[in-house]
């Protein structure tokens, strides 16, 4: 046989192990980017399978193919009108008859469909039996149980997929009540004419839920159907007392039951699960929280004291290549460009392996885990303070971090709104080079408590300033809806691809702005400019902020790279004991002022790029002034003391 | 089971069961719960309530789900006793 090319896709709601099998498929041959014009991820890979090249793509985690959000409308018009040889419908077999829901939706869409029923490994332990003969029997497509954590199953899913494309069997259709059976009946004979590219079927249920987007369609040339439709939808609504689109909802939902009922045999296990028993403490009333904090603390410990340590060693690796350098290419300018051009890089290595690599593997293990989910449930509450709700602290715990991949997940969150606010806290939030900063400074010549302090004062900030963005931006707080997932062991490689994508969106983005900083600053320094930027600087620094003036410098180049700040003050004072020539107040206030100041500049170029330049400018020049104004307000609080 | 007074989801007890009557609220947040297998009829069991206020966590069709407060006042529903 030739090699044979197909095009397939994976959907499913969202926790049903779609990106596990995602990623066994295609491994590492993966391409994460946009969808265009969108903020919404798109993730493709390419196998090769039995004589065939496979294009896969991970079409987001979503609930439902109703028009609610823009993840939502790729999807089904990608499935609509691409027409991928085959989808893959991930379900969650451990709930199924919720799953079933929106596998019905995309049967409807007529593209051929495997049910990857997911999970199958819990099955005993859960005391539940699942008949797949008689669920293939039902929905008229391929039904493989899979166990996606080991592999199981996936190859049987391609395999089943690529009999379909040969026979090009079309899903069952499912039929619903009879009332609106007769309504859709009457829609899709007015449709017959129609030119659409969309099944004829599926159009008419979506013009009785009233999809928008659907109705838009007509509304040009085809009004009269759209007043056919309105006929239809207001008989339905007299027989039910419900509007059209909860009754559709609700006769897909009644379906999903009766299949389930049909195929599944739960018996329910007498004693508690082990995950209701962790559950019984990570979820407690009172103890949750120190439960939450200890975890936490832990996190964050085991990265500084890994961080200080790794950063050393490497420091001490790279140390003598300086010299290296001008043995080799001598001492001219163009020597010292390329050296500064390498040194960037180094210094680029030296945050991300001590610092973000282990945060982001220890942090991705929490989520696999299914701890994230409950962070979130707890500090719900909290967040709905500051305008957002529980989801939220999950790129505020990843700003840690670093802020640009932060400021990407948070696209998470459901509103514009929410996104931007959560945006604008992330780039509050300390993140690893404030981290080298903070510790570098205070912890290690003011001591630990005041470093701890300044971490606490960050995020008092946070929530000071989130609460008066709420206030500010029209619109209303969103409430949390999101699946409790049980607890299960993490998957590695899910936990590894995660961090390294995240990773190559830090060095992505922020590499460039990094390399060519580093040349600029060269250049000036070469330009014997620096003195002229501290005298200018030096109201504000002097005067202000009680600080040297050559923290002026220091302050400019900390915009291109956060730890600059320390690396710089100690190359401009001639040594690393920073106590020689500062105060401890001056170390508080430039580590504070470092902290809040303004997000670096890769993270100012994430911001444009997601909430486009307004909002990016704005925040920035903000930051800068609160800043300061914070800045010089401690310098006088501290010096009374 | 005797069917009980009607009342609002954050009402209901921990560990108590009930039924969707209705949930009161844009089509929009109408249309995101049903999507989840919450419409009317539909059976539920509170597991727990988060404390200071916060979100409920509720078990519907074998499956668990988080609420926040706010939307769980606006869902209606029958306590069974």
């Amino acid at each position: 046989m030739n090699e044979k090319k197909l095009n397939i896709v994976l959907a499913g709601q969202a926790n049903v192990g779609k990106s596990v099998i995602f990623n066994h498929l295609t491994g590492l041959h993966q391409h994460i980017g946009n969808w265009p014009g969108k903020t919404v991820e798109k993730a493709e890979g390419t196998l090769h399978y039995k004589g065939h090249t496979i294009d896969v793509l991970d079409l987001p985690g979503i609930y439902s193919l109703t028009t609610y959000s823009i993840e939502e409308i790729i999807s089904r018009e990608y499935i609509a009108l691409r027409k991928p040889d085959f989808v893959v419908n991930v379900v969650d077999g451990t709930n199924l008859e919720r799953n079933l829901i929106f596998s019905l939706q995309i049967l409807e869409l007529e593209s051929p469909a495997v049910l990857a029923l997911n999970f199958v490994n819990l099955f005993k332990e859960k005391g539940i039996e699942i008949n797949y003969k008689k669920l293939e029997e039902i929905l008229g497509v391929p039904v493989v149980p899979v166990a996606a954590i080991h592999g199981k199953g996936i190859s049987e899913v391609l395999g089943r997929g690529i009999e379909l494309v040969s026979g090009r069997i079309k899903p069952k259709s499912l039929k619903y009540g009879q009332e609106v059976e007769t309504e859709i009946k009457k829609i899709t004979e007015f449709l017959t004419s129609i030119d659409l590219p969309y099944p004829k079927r599926w159009l008419a249920i979506k013009l009785l839920e009233k999809d928008r987007e659907m109705e838009r369609l007509f509304e040009t040339e085809h009004s009269e159907i759209l007043k056919k439709v309105k006929e239809s939808i207001l008989r339905l609504e007299e027989i039910h007392g419900h509007d059209s689109a909860i009754i559709i909802a609700n006769e897909r939902c009644h379906l999903a039951s009766e299949i389930a009922k049909k195929v599944i045999k739960i018996t329910k296990p007498s004693k508690l699960s082990l995950n209701e028993k962790i559950d019984l403490l990570t979820l407690h009333k009172i103890w949750s929280y120190p439960v939450m904090l200890a975890i936490f603390a832990l996190v964050f410990l085991t990265i500084f004291k890994f961080g200080n340590w790794f950063s050393s060693v490497l420091e001490g690796i790279t140390a003598g290549w300086w010299m290296g350098w001008e043995n080799i290419f001598g001492a001219s300018i163009l020597a010292s460009f390329g050296w500064m051009a390498i040194k960037s890089v180094i210094s680029l290595i030296e945050i991300a392996l001590p610092y973000i690599i282990p945060f982001y593997l220890i942090l991705y293990l929490l989520e696999d885990w299914g701890y994230l989910a409950r962070v979130a449930f707890l500090m719900d509450n909290l967040m709905h303070k500051i305008g957002v709700h529980g989801k939220s602290c999950i790129p505020l715990m990843l700003g840690f971090g670093c802020n640009v991949p932060a400021c990407l997940s948070c696209r998470i969150m459901e509103t514009e709104r929410e996104r931007f606010i959560t945006g604008f806290l992330t780039t509050l939030v300390p993140c690893s080079a404030r981290t080298v900063i903070i510790m570098g400074l205070v912890g290690k010549f003011v001591g630990i408590g005041w470093a701890f302090g300044l971490y606490l004062f960050a995020i008092l900030m946070i929530f000071g300033l989130g609460k008066l963005a709420s206030k500010i931006l029209p619109g209303e707080a969103t409430e949390l809806i999101m699946e409790m997932p049980d607890y299960r062991i993490p998957d590695l490689r899910t936990v590894f691809l995660q961090t390294w994508f995240r990773l190559k969106d830090f060095l992505y983005v922020a590499g460039p702005f990094v390399i060519i900083s580093g040349i600029i600053i060269e250049g000036i320094h070469l330009a014997g400019w620096l003195p002229s930027i501290a005298n200018f600087l030096s109201p504000i620094t002097v005067k202000w902020l009680g600080l040297p003036a050559i923290t002026g410098i220091l302050l400019i180049f900390g915009i291109l790279r956060k730890e600059l700040i320390l690396v710089m003050l100690a190359a401009l004072l001639g040594t690393a004991n920073f106590a020689q020539a500062l105060s401890s107040v001056q170390m508080l206030t430039l580590a504070l002022v470092s902290m809040l100041y303004i997000p670096c500049i890769a993270t100012i170029a994430v911001l444009w790029w997601e909430f486009g330049w307004r909002k990016a400018v704005g925040i920035t020049i903000f930051e800068i002034f609160f800043a300061i104004g914070i800045g010089g307000i401690a310098f006088r609080l501290l010096s009374l003391a | 089971m005797k069917e009980g007074k009607e009342l609002f989801l954050i009402n209901i007890k921990s560990g108590e069961d009930a039924e969707i009557i209705s949930i009161l609220g844009g089509q929009m947040v109408n249309k995101r719960l049903s999507d989840l297998g919450l419409t009317p009829g539909t059976k539920i069991k509170v597991l727990r309530k988060a404390p200071f206020w916060g979100p409920i966590e509720i078990e519907v069709r074998g499956s668990k789900l988080v609420l926040g407060r706010g939307l769980a006042s606006k869902i209606l529903v029958k306590r069974y006793e």
